[in-house]
């Protein structure tokens, strides 16, 4: 696995960014991989405010309150094999990173409009590791919205025995 | 052995039949005094009374009939041996599942499972064969057989996929049922590969119509010749794409159909589906999970508690089948021999007649395991085709389309049923340059369409407008694979399972005709979808191994000639005529329709005649 403070180090080099690391760039060891959540608490806190900047809440619920965060974590712990693990592990340092080199902070201390500008600023990068975490992380904050109990009710409106089929209705 | 015994509050310990290990001074056997200056009268006292105990034990372990299996020709077995007074023991080799109390999953929504319905990386590791399966999700676990707990030898690869619990596989099939026609029983003799069945359409008919009305099918009376119209309850109705299809096809060939597939669902239930305590089909499309409605046909919701019901059926789960026990004297077989699934105890059962229906391979590995001086090379296996021609169906091809027409007009709930094509190649004569043909699904949907564009409030704005997408269109094939001598299942002469009994080794593949016949229906839809206006068009080859369409059939086939088959006309082994094999191995050729009905028909038809074989004392 890799470790935290050199991988921010390396991917903030890339950036061009000359940067003296925060102490929360220890916060990440191989003792915090083993807890039930699998990421350490600042990544948690990352993936957090990465989940709520991508759906926030407005007049309806966001990715945060709907749990996207812990079902992503509970999904990439249990249903990912190890290499997607550290990809998202991986990603949410470069996150950081990224926000490190754009603002000087970590992404979690960023007021709502500056992580804003991280993620569209990674989701054009040149760098395929930011773009593909970006676009990973997107994709599966959307699928865990999408998938709750409050979008497919209110929005989709699904139906569990829907005891009906017609083949053709006008739309 | 001796179960009265094992209840007895003693000290003893039976080692076997007349040796004992005495650890106290005074006891009592039933009503036998024994101390520790027994003498020689005390044993033979104690051999009588063991006699008498082994005799009483052996009835209990008799019955008319024995089943073995309670899937989907178990459990029809079992209900019409029943249904005809015949007491019937059914043996299991998994687990009880009772109709509603064991659906742990049925009523969970969609957000409610833990990993949102994907399975976890170490079951998908632990389970390479059983993950590849469609109906293998986080609400279906429980119903699969796991890779490693029952091993098997892959001479070639195939994906050998099982449901070893009460119910078997009749608790997550995928439900379509399509009578065949004499065109499929005559696709043997046509053109010389397998042999020719003993049976024809009219042989089959009113059995398939019995089943039927009682399992309850969708359907439309099409008046196709290819694919006999039945006992319908009303059919699930072609959407308006399927429909277009359907009149684009007959406009262009004439002779190719789109019909609603015919589908084991109450869409209206009649009386004798309410008093089998079975509603109304609600359109959950979540079947595999099991339906508290009992909406769907299952031996759980159906067949099995009708025969409970009657009183006369005796169900023994974790009873795993060693083999069939062959009286060398009496010339026939007088019972079964089981392995305890949990404590590994060998319980014989005994019985007049015996019908094996503990699905297709299985069914070839019990009666190769059946061993005697009569029969050493599997019970009934004169001929030597034991465990040979087995065939299945090809499910590698997919074509799937866009059509951007009729986009006023969309569906509404949900279907459990598809569109269904019968088959179209080779039906008359043979016209193509591979043998025998393919039936496909059709289905269409639309669906409503949401940008993800953007990220933040733009995102969640994007999502929120949903905007009906154009139609999408979608056909598999199945295809008939030719039974072939190479195409086998043996015992594996080393690995053995964890019941002692050995592995089965499958030996199963594709050859040059399943290649030319799929790309035939490639070339054949795409013509179809392009007459049809729809655009895109993507043909994919999955390239699956054999048994991933859980359709494997044969290897103990029905047959005129003894020399080259295993079962008559009426399913009964040529050589052993109180033992009947009505699952899919006793498919000479398997044809393009989804076979389950034709395995309910058969075992109906064939427990109808065992009965009326014992009544003669024939049997």
């Amino acid at each position: 696995m890799i470790n935290r403070r050199s991988a921010l180090t390396s991917i903030a080099t890339g950036l061009g960014a000359v940067i003296a690391l925060p102490a929360w760039a220890n916060g990440w060891n191989k003792k915090s991989l083993h807890n039930y959540a699998f990421l350490g608490d600042h990544d948690e806190e990352v993936l957090s405010a990465i989940t709520d900047t991508i759906i926030p809440k407005t007049s309806t619920p966001g990715a945060n309150e709907l749990g996207v965060p812990q079902l992503i974590q509970k999904i990439v712990k249990d249903c990912y094999d190890p290499k997607s693990q550290e990809a998202l592990a991986l990603g949410l340092v470069t996150t950081d990173a990224v926000a490190l080199s754009e603002y000087g902070n970590s992404f979690i201390n960023l007021n709502k409009d500056q992580r804003l500008d991280v993620l569209k600023k990674m989701s054009v990068s040149e760098y395929p590791a930011q773009k593909n975490f970006l676009n990973m992380i997107k994709r599966m904050t959307i699928d865990g919205y999408t998938g709750s109990e409050y979008f497919m009710t209110n929005v989709s409106k699904f139906e569990f025995a829907p005891n009906r089929y017609y083949g053709c209705v006008p739309v | 052995m001796f179960p009265n015994l094992n209840s007895h509050p003693t000290g003893i310990t039976v080692v076997s039949l007349f040796k004992l290990q005495f650890t106290i001074d005074d006891f009592t056997i039933g009503n036998i005094q024994f101390n520790k200056h027994f003498n020689t009268s005390t044993l033979h006292h104690f051999n009588n009374h063991f006699m008498k105990l082994n005799i009483d034990s052996i009835k209990k372990r008799t019955y008319d009939a024995i089943v073995i299996g309670s899937g989907i020709s178990g459990g029809w077995s079992a209900k019409e041996l029943t249904d005809r007074g015949i007491k019937t023991l059914m043996l299991e080799r998994g687990r009880d599942v009772k109709h509603i109390i064991d659906y742990p999953t049925t009523l969970k929504q969609p957000w409610e499972f833990e990993h949102r319905r994907q399975l976890t990386y170490e079951e998908k590791q632990a389970n390479p064969v059983i993950s590849k399966c469609y109906a293998f999700y986080e609400g279906t676990t429980q119903f699969f057989v796991k890779d490693a707990e029952h091993p098997y030898v892959q001479e070639k690869p195939f994906d050998w996929i099982r449901g070893y619990q009460v119910g078997g596989k009749s608790l997550m099939w995928a439900r379509m049922t399509q009578r065949w026609s004499d065109f499929d029983f005559e696709g043997p003799a046509r053109d010389g590969y397998a042999v020719d069945w003993p049976i024809r359409y009219a042989d089959i008919a009113p059995w398939y119509s019995h089943v039927e009305k009682f399992a309850g099918i969708t359907g439309n009376k099409d008046g196709l010749p290819m694919l006999p119209d039945g006992e319908f309850l009303p059919a699930y109705e072609l959407n308006c794409i399927e429909k277009y299809f359907k009149d684009a096809l007959i406009k262009s060939y004439g002779d190719r159909y789109v019909i609603s597939g015919r589908t084991a669902h109450l869409s209206q239930p009649q009386e004798i589906h309410l008093k089998q305590g079975r509603g109304k089909c609600v359109n959950r499309t979540i079947c595999e999970r099991g339906c508290p409605y009992g909406g769907y046909f299952s031996s759980n919701a159906t067949t099995i508690p009708w025969a409970l019901k009657s009183g006369k059926l005796t169900l023994r789960p974790d009873s795993v089948v060693h083999s069939i026990l062959f009286d060398e004297k009496k010339g026939k077989a007088i019972g079964v021999k089981v392995i305890d699934a949990h404590t590994k105890e060998e319980i014989e059962f005994y019985a007049k007649i015996i019908f094996v229906n503990a699905a297709a391979l299985n069914s070839n590995l019990i009666l190769l395991n059946s061993k005697s001086g009569r029969f050493p090379n599997g019970l009934g296996n004169d001929s030597g085709v034991l465990g040979k021609y087995v065939a299945f169906h090809n499910y590698r091809g997919r074509i799937s389309a866009d059509y951007d027409g009729h986009l006023d007009s969309t569906t509404e709930g949900r279907k459990p049923s598809s569109g269904y094509i019968p088959r179209f190649r080779n039906v008359y004569k043979q016209e193509t340059d591979f043998l025998r043909g393919y039936a496909s699904g059709f289905s269409a949907n639309r669906s409503l369409d949401r940008s993800y564009d953007g990220l933040g409030e733009d995102l969640k704005a994007n999502m929120l407008k949903a905007k009906w997408g154009i139609w999408h269109v979608g056909s598999g094939i199945m295809g008939e694979t030719i039974p072939k001598e190479s195409n086998y299942v043996a015992l594996d002469s080393e690995k053995k399972d964890a019941w002692g009994i050995p592995q089965l080794k499958i030996s199963v593949g594709y050859d040059d005709n399943d290649e030319k016949m799929l790309q035939d229906f490639f070339d054949q839809f795409s013509e179809m979808y392009t007459k049809a206006g729809f655009t895109n068009i993507r043909t994919n080859d999955s390239k699956q191994a054999a048994g991933l369409d859980i359709h494997e059939m044969g290897g103990v086939r029905m047959g005129k000639d003894p020399k080259t088959s295993m079962l008559n006309k009426n399913n009964q082994l040529h050589a052993c005529p109180n033992v009947f094999v009505t699952d899919g191995s006793c498919m000479t050729s398997t044809s393009t329709q989804n076979p389950s009905l034709t395995y309910m028909a058969y075992s109906a038809r064939a427990a109808d005649f065992a009965v009326s074989e014992l009544k003669k004392r024939n049997l």
